[in-house]
This record gives structure tokens, sequence and C-alpha cells, in this order.
């Protein structure tokens, strides 16, 4: 055998040794191979959602826009601040990620299912949790769940609740919903891949992204068919009916500055060209009013808008001084004085 | 007994091309600084490990780490160069080093002697690439604060598919260049970093660079500045595929067709 046939099959066995573990990894772990974004785990989430949206809490907290805006209200997604709540976790230090799936409209009080990735000490988390009489914890098919509020009694009926499936991921959200993706995963399923209009649109987004978004046809459906037309008078009598979008995509990043990246999917490129006219409209009618406002008029430049065969892309890339430039004086005035909240890592 | 009239076929010429190169280039200097040049990454996963163990949490996680490796360091770059210095030379060697007149005097089709140089080619990249991305796929998402190895696996199968498919398709367009230029390295680096950067425009330009077809069969996308991180442009992944093989089949046929047919003077 000559020397470069033995480099090959040395090579090569290193290769095969390597995919012979991955493919082990694969085989043994429960987790399922991600989609797009979307990581295997969070494939538990059930089969009617409309939404699935993807938070990276990690990229989030290392940005330049939570340096700035860490004291806003209404900063953290609503899943987020009900999870810290209910079982005390800290979500900026504990928290790697979180995906939300549900119905826009659906159960009050329950913005969806939410499964979160991050380092949970699964003890005393469940010690504090049953100690604090925050919540009771029940075994289901081998998994404890958390219900809070009324506890055990009340699971089927739709309160809060919390399962840790593992020391890295949780699940929170309705308590059906909960014992549902738990089930789900203890029996290896798979139900929101089941939902192949978003798993669609799942498997376009750009992977890496701080937040995004999809929807489907159904959670468009409630959208406003038409806007009032430029110089119409207050009755709304004049209006523009706007093309129906069939799946929106909403992609961003916060660092080195907010940049967005909006996909509409409209029926055909007709009605794409019409509703990219329409965004055109709007951002031409924010620099109209540029004279009151100069910042509007960055603004609308740093606005892109183009159409790909039935597609829309609006693009959005918005430095941090024209953020702040584009916030109320008093909001800003307050901002400079109020102190940053401390995060403990 | 063969009929010494008629040359080798195909197969055993091509094989016996593949032998004879395949030492000629796994042993060289250029392997050797293609070897450090590709393997760096398992040299950075190493560190970063070192590193997490010494200053705790770093600011990038182990899979934004191996995605950026892939994606950039890899895909875009080290992969395309390698098959720039090797494809380019498959032939060039030869008529540099006149040594081409041994070859074509033997009883063997220019296509065969076309198809074993690229092979070896293959095979040399290979055994220097896969490696390397294995090891670093291991060192780094075995970390502690990596996410789950099962899930990740997959995109470690994914992943070498596509850098087989880089080192193919950038292979056969730069071993086209190598049969049809004299000097094909200046028209190679200018294709890599000028007109593959038409990948990061708006609109069906992307769709005319390799390198927008092979970044759609990767889940990796690390966060890019600038144009190419506004406009970068996710193209179907069966598309993708099917154009990257379709491609590759079209420039390794060019590649062998013009080889077959150039009369080569070689320099006294």
């Amino acid at each position: 055998m000559t020397r470069s046939r033995l480099v090959l099959i040395a090579a090569m066995t290193v290769v095969g040794v390597g995919v012979i573990a991955g493919v082990g990894a694969l085989w043994m772990n429960p987790a399922r191979a991600s989609v797009g974004p979307l990581a295997g785990e969070a494939l538990i989430l059930p089969k009617d959602s409309r939404f699935v949206m993807g938070f990276d809490v990690k990229r989030f907290t290392s940005s330049p826009f939570y340096e700035r805006f860490a004291s806003r209200d209404g900063l953290k997604p609503e899943a987020l601040s009900q999870l810290e709540e209910k079982t005390g976790l800290n979500p900026y230090r504990d928290i790697d990620e979180i995906v939300i799936a549900g119905s826009p409209g659906g159960r009050k009080g329950a913005p969806g299912l939410a499964v979160a990735f991050g380092r949970f000490d699964l003890y005393k988390l469940g010690r504090s949790l049953e100690t604090d009489g925050k919540a009771t914890g029940t075994s289901h098919e081998g998994l404890t769940v958390y219900a809070f509020g009324d506890g055990d009694r009340d699971l089927k009926r739709g309160g809060l609740a919390v399962a840790f499936l593992d020391q890295s991921a949780l699940v929170f959200g309705a308590k059906d919903q909960v014992l549902a993706a738990v089930s789900s995963r203890v029996r290896n399923e798979t139900p929101l891949k089941d939902n192949t209009a978003l798993m669609a649109l799942v498997e376009k987004v750009r992977p890496g992204s701080t937040f995004w978004m999809v929807g489907d046809q159904s959670l468009l459906s409630s959208l406003p068919t038409s806007v009032p037309a430029p110089g119409a008078s207050a009755d709304g009598a004049a209006t523009m009916t706007l093309p129906a979008l069939t799946g929106l995509t909403v992609t961003g990043d916060l660092d080195p500055q907010v940049s967005l990246a909006i996909t509409g999917e409209a029926r055909d490129a007709l009605a794409a060209k019409n509703l990219a006219d329409v965004v055109r409209g709007l951002v031409a009618m924010a620099s109209l009013q540029a004279q009151q406002k100069p910042e509007l008029q960055q603004l609308a430049s740093a606005i892109s808008i183009a159409t790909e065969e039935n597609r829309v892309l609006v693009s959005a890339r918005i430095p941090y001084e024209m953020l702040e430039a584009l916030q109320p004086k008093k909001a800003r005035a307050a901002e400079a004085t109020s102190p940053k909240p401390h995060i403990s890592r | 007994m063969r009929d010494t009239s008629r040359p080798l076929a195909f197969g055993p010429a091509a094989r016996a091309v593949f032998d004879l190169s395949l030492d000629g280039m796994v042993f060289s200097r250029r392997s050797l600084l293609m070897a450090l040049l590709v393997a760096a990454p398992v040299a950075f996963a190493v560190l970063y490990r070192v590193l997490s163990i010494t200053h705790g949490t770093l600011p990038l996680g182990p899979s934004d780490l191996y995605a950026l490796m892939i994606a950039i360091y890899w895909v875009r770059n080290v992969l395309p160069l390698a098959a720039l210095f090797y494809a380019t030379s498959l032939i060039a060697d030869e008529v540099e080093g006149r040594t081409l007149t041994y070859l074509l005097t033997r009883p063997l089709t220019r296509a065969s002697i076309f198809a074993g140089k690229f092979a070896a080619y293959l095979a040399t990249t290979f055994t220097l690439a896969l490696p390397a991305a294995v090891v670093t796929f291991f060192v780094l998402m075995t970390a502690p604060s990596a996410p789950a190895l099962g899930p990740a696996a997959g995109d470690l199968l994914r992943d070498l598919g596509v850098m087989l498919l880089a080192l193919v398709a950038y292979g056969a367009l730069f071993g086209l260049l190598g049969v049809f230029l004299k000097r094909p390295v200046i028209p190679g680096l200018l294709f890599l970093y000028g007109w593959e950067l038409l990948a990061n425009l708006p609109g069906y330009l992307p769709r005319l660079t390799l390198t927008a077809w092979l970044r759609s069969l990767i889940r990796h996308r690390p966060a890019e500045e600038g144009i190419s991180g506004l406009f970068q442009q996710v193209l179907p992944s069966d598309q993708s595929l099917a154009v990257l093989l379709v491609v590759s089949l079209a420039l390794l046929g060019a590649a062998a067709w013009i080889f077959s047919r150039r009369e080569y003077v070689l320099e006294q």
C-alpha cells in the first residue's frame, strides 16, 4: 500500500467514525433534527399552531439594543415575563432561546405554548416551585408537570403549567397543551412537523437571527383587508384594498443596528406587486412628514421594498441613533435618568 | 492479451492516472500549506475549549463558532481556494514540468487522464477537509455550553455533503480554467472575490454564482454585515442541489472535451 493510500484511508476512517458517532447521537437522542432555525426539541409544539416565533435570548442580551433599552416596559416577550413570574427563573441568565407557537386570539392569559432552552437545575427549581406553594407537581408520562393556580385537580381545565423535559429544555403554557407536548416528547412524536404550511415557511427562515416569526394564511386572515387611500376623508369613504397574504416571515437582528427582513407571500406576482406598491406608498407618506419630523426622512430611506415572483421583501436597517431620535422627547429624558437594571449572571 | 493498437479502457486508465497522481498531490508542499489552512479550525476549536475553561462563558457560543467555520471559513473561502490551487494545476503542472508528453504518449484517452487527475484532486482535498470538519464539530459541540449533540449531528452530515459538493463544483470550474487558460489563477481569484460577491445582491443575480447555491444548502447562517446581511437569499434546497450537480457535470464535460482537443506546445 502506498503512503498516499494510507493517508487517504486514515482520513476516511476519521470521517467514518465521526459520521457513525453523529448518526448514533442522532439515533439515540430523542430530539429530532432541526427545521431551519427551529430546534428539533421544539417540534413537540402543537400541530394546529398558526404562528411560530423564536427569540434568541443570548443574542438579545448581548446586543446594543438591550444595553440601550433594557429598562423599557414591554421589551420582554409575554411568555418570558410569565415564565419568570411563575417559576422564578431569570430568563436573561438561565435561558438561551425560546420558541413560541400558538394562535392569535387563543386562550386568554396563555400566549401560546413555549419551549425554552437553557440550563435548568431541576432539583432546585422543582423544590422551589413546590415548597413556595406556587405550583403542584404531578407525574405525567414519567416527567413532572408543575401546574400553577388550582393545582392538579384542574389540570385539564386550562391553567398554566411548566414541565422540564431535561436539564436544557422546558415547556411552558396552558396545562392541557403542556401535557400534550410532554406526551409527544415521550412518544418521540413531532406534531408541529405535520403542519406542512408552517414548516415550509420555517424552513425558509435564516437561522442565526435574534428573532424570527412565521405565520400562515389563517393567521393573516385577521389582518385588515383595506387601508384608507391617501387624501381620503375621515369617514373612510375612499379605501385601497390590500392583496391577501398567504404567508408572512419576519426575521431580525439587533447587532450592530436593528435590521428587519419581512417577507410576505401573496397569491401571485401581480398581487405581490400591488402590495409592494401599497407599502412603498406608506413609506413615501412617512417621508412627506419629514418637514415636521426630519427623522422620518431618514427612516424612510432606511427601508427598502422589493418583489420577487409572488413575494414582497421589505428590509429595514435602522441605526440606534435614528431609533433614539424617533422616540418622544419625554421618553428620552426619562431614559437618561432611569438606572439600568442589574442582571445577575 | 490486450489489443495494443487501441487505448486502454476508460476505467482502468483513469485509475492508473489516479494512482500516479495521488502520491504527487498528497505529499507536496501545496498540500502542506493547504493542510494548515484547511485544518486551522481544529486549532481554533481546541483554543475555544481551553478559553472556555479558563475564562468561563465566551461571547460566541460553540455552535455559532462552528457555523462560522462551516459557512464563512470553509464553504465561502478555504475550500474554493483549495479547489483553485489544486484544480487549476491538474494539467498546468504537467505542462510546466514538461511531463505532459509522457502522459499523452501512453495508450490512454485524454478524457481518462483528466478524470484520473480530477479524482486524485478530490481524494486529496477530501482527505484534508473532511476530517478537519469532523474533528472541529466534535471538539466544539461537546463543550458544556453547546446544544444537544443529537440534533446537531444531522447538520454535520449535511455540512460534510455540502463541503464535498463545494470541492466538486469549484474543482470542475477551476479544472476547466486550468485546461483552457495558460495562467488560470488570477482569473480564478477574480471569480472568487469578484464575481461571487454577486451572491449578496438582491434579485436573480445570486443565481449566477456557485456560492449562493452552496450556502443555501447549509443551515448555518452567521449574521453578516452590510449588503450581504441585508439581501442574503436562501434558494430552494432541491434546486440548489440540482443546479450544482448539473453545473459540475457540464463544467467537467467541457474541461474533458477541451483537454481532449487542445494541442499543447511545451516550451523548450
